[in-house]
């Protein structure tokens, strides 16, 4: 092919002491139908990320090299971050674990309560999270696209899917793991869906991110639809990724027009999303699939209290949460209000 | 001296790349200016016979791999625009430094051009005209090269 391409330009060539080799157009047909080819193969098939994952390795070594001026920008204002201030910061704190204390003291006793009440309905117990605390290294490089490389990778153990999270609310899911990082997609990426519940009312949803500014959307929800400004979305637990009842975002707008049959409803995420340093990557234990002929105790997962179970979870795909609806998943345990503990 | 120029060649596209890598956030991320098409043109302009389309097509792949990006866009963008910067290029010699950044400035449009082309294909909006911002900081960057002494290839001739 490319000889072809080679010779057929040959003659049209500048004398030989000009000569450059292939033509400048030649050129531009040969590598543009590689790069096309590359396009088409990246978008739809998936041959190119075990590729990509080992290429990304080589170039952390550039990587480290690159962040070198930021971190040590920060390691020295760290450093010499005034007495004064690590005292204020010290003394709030201070009074922040206490008022936490005081809440956590009446968490445990709704726990056992719950646990209790569960016990007595003989319904699922809650599954336990495993968390890792992971460091934001970079935002993404690509302005169409919102997202975030965290220091942690399939050499920690991290797995596609995870959901992550900071103290004030949810950031994302992890999309694709190299060996040494991962990269998180933000709930404002246009991609990711994210299945949500009011916490005034329970009503379940599922929040697109906007794209462009920071919002996300509840679309699809009629214009009478129960929702008031000021609202506050929480994870509503049914798609097996993220935890449920985590602050996820706040209504800010909602607009009804008379020709459309929808609300427009705009959110503002609670999560810092672009002003933490450190997130939490909450993986949900892997729980197998049961069926109701086998026998539950020997197909426990160790991890999962699952043993006195009547009900079976079922695993959900975690790449895919807007597909999932409660009707879709009806051996989830799904009291009326889980979020009791946040009133 | 051929192979001392390629030894240029191969550190300036290190050292832009790690420019690339730097995290940027912010705003900052809006203004960035592609460093690495700018040093392709200069090196274009000032030695064709080492530094050519394929070359930019290799560099483009490296910054897919480095944005995370879908494989091919910017090397796709970076081949059409060595492509007009190289068939211009035996003209350049007449240009004045006006006209040449223009030229550059009109280039790294082009670059940006195809990009947003193929990725309104892969189904993403379009960000405003803040998206044309790196160009206008790119063309500063080779304003600033320029009045520092970097030789853009216009007196090549000579030596």
């Amino acid at each position: 092919m490319v000889q072809d391409f080679h010779q057929n330009f040959e003659h049209q060539q500048a004398p030989a002491f000009f000569a450059r080799g292939p033509s400048p157009f030649a050129r531009l047909v040969f590598f543009a139908a590689l790069s096309l080819a590359l396009i088409a193969t990246d978008s739809r098939l998936q041959y190119l990320a075990s590729i990509r994952e080992n290429l990304m390795v080589l170039l952390h070594p550039l990587q480290v090299v690159a962040n070198a001026p930021s971190q040590l920008y920060q390691f020295t204002n760290e450093y010499f971050s005034t007495h004064h201030r690590l005292l204020n910061e010290n003394a709030q704190l201070k009074k922040q674990a206490l008022k936490q204390n005081v809440a956590l003291q009446r968490l445990n006793i709704l726990t056992l309560e719950n646990a209790n009440l569960r016990d007595l309905l003989q319904a699922n117990k809650t599954l336990v999270e495993s968390t890792a605390l992971a460091e934001i290294m970079h935002v993404g490089r690509d302005p169409f696209a919102k997202k975030i490389i965290v220091n942690r990778g399939t050499n920690h153990k991290v797995l596609a899917g995870t959901a992550v999270v900071d103290a004030t609310g949810v950031i994302g899911q992890v999309t694709r793991t190299y060996p040494s990082s991962s990269e998180v997609t933000l709930i404002t990426d246009k991609s990711l869906a994210i299945p949500i519940q009011v916490e005034r009312n329970g009503l379940r949803a599922i929040a697109f991110g906007h794209g462009r500014d920071n919002t996300l959307d509840l679309p699809y929800l009629p214009a009478n639809v129960d929702i008031q400004r000021g609202d506050k979305l929480v994870t509503s637990g049914i798609d097996g990724v993220y935890p449920v009842g985590l602050a996820v975002a706040t209504v800010s707008e909602i607009k009804v027009t008379p020709d459309s049959p929808f609300a427009r409803i705009v959110c503002i995420p609670t999560g810092g999303i672009e002003n933490h340093r450190q997130v939490l990557l909450v993986s949900m234990p892997q729980v197998k699939v049961l069926t109701h002929d086998n026998n539950p105790n020997s197909t426990n997962n160790s991890k999962t209290p699952t043993s006195n179970t009547k009900n079976n979870v079922e695993k959900t795909q975690p790449q895919k949460p807007k597909e999932t609806t409660q009707e879709q998943n009806p051996n989830k345990p799904q009291p009326n209000n889980p979020n009791k503990p946040h009133a | 001296m051929h192979n001392s120029q390629l030894k240029f060649i191969y550190l300036s596209l290190l050292l832009a790349f790690i420019c690339l890598l730097i995290p940027w956030s912010g705003i900052a991320l809006w203004l960035r200016p592609d460093f690495m098409l700018l040093v392709i043109i200069y090196w274009l302009l000032r030695a064709p016979n080492q530094c050519n389309v394929g070359t930019a097509w290799f560099v483009g792949l490296l910054v897919d791999l480095a944005t995370g990006g879908i494989f091919g866009q910017y090397a796709l963008a970076y081949t059409v625009t060595t492509f007009v910067a190289v068939v211009y290029q035996r003209r350049l010699v007449l240009f004045n430094s006006t006209q040449q950044l223009v030229y550059v400035f009109s280039l790294l449009i082009l670059s940006q051009i195809v990009l947003l082309i193929l990725k309104t294909f892969a189904g993403t909006e379009w960000l405003g005209w803040a998206y044309f911002l790196p160009s206008i900081t790119g063309v500063l960057i080779w304003q600033l090269a320029v009045t520092l002494g970097l030789n853009t290839g216009r007196h090549s001739r000579g030596s």
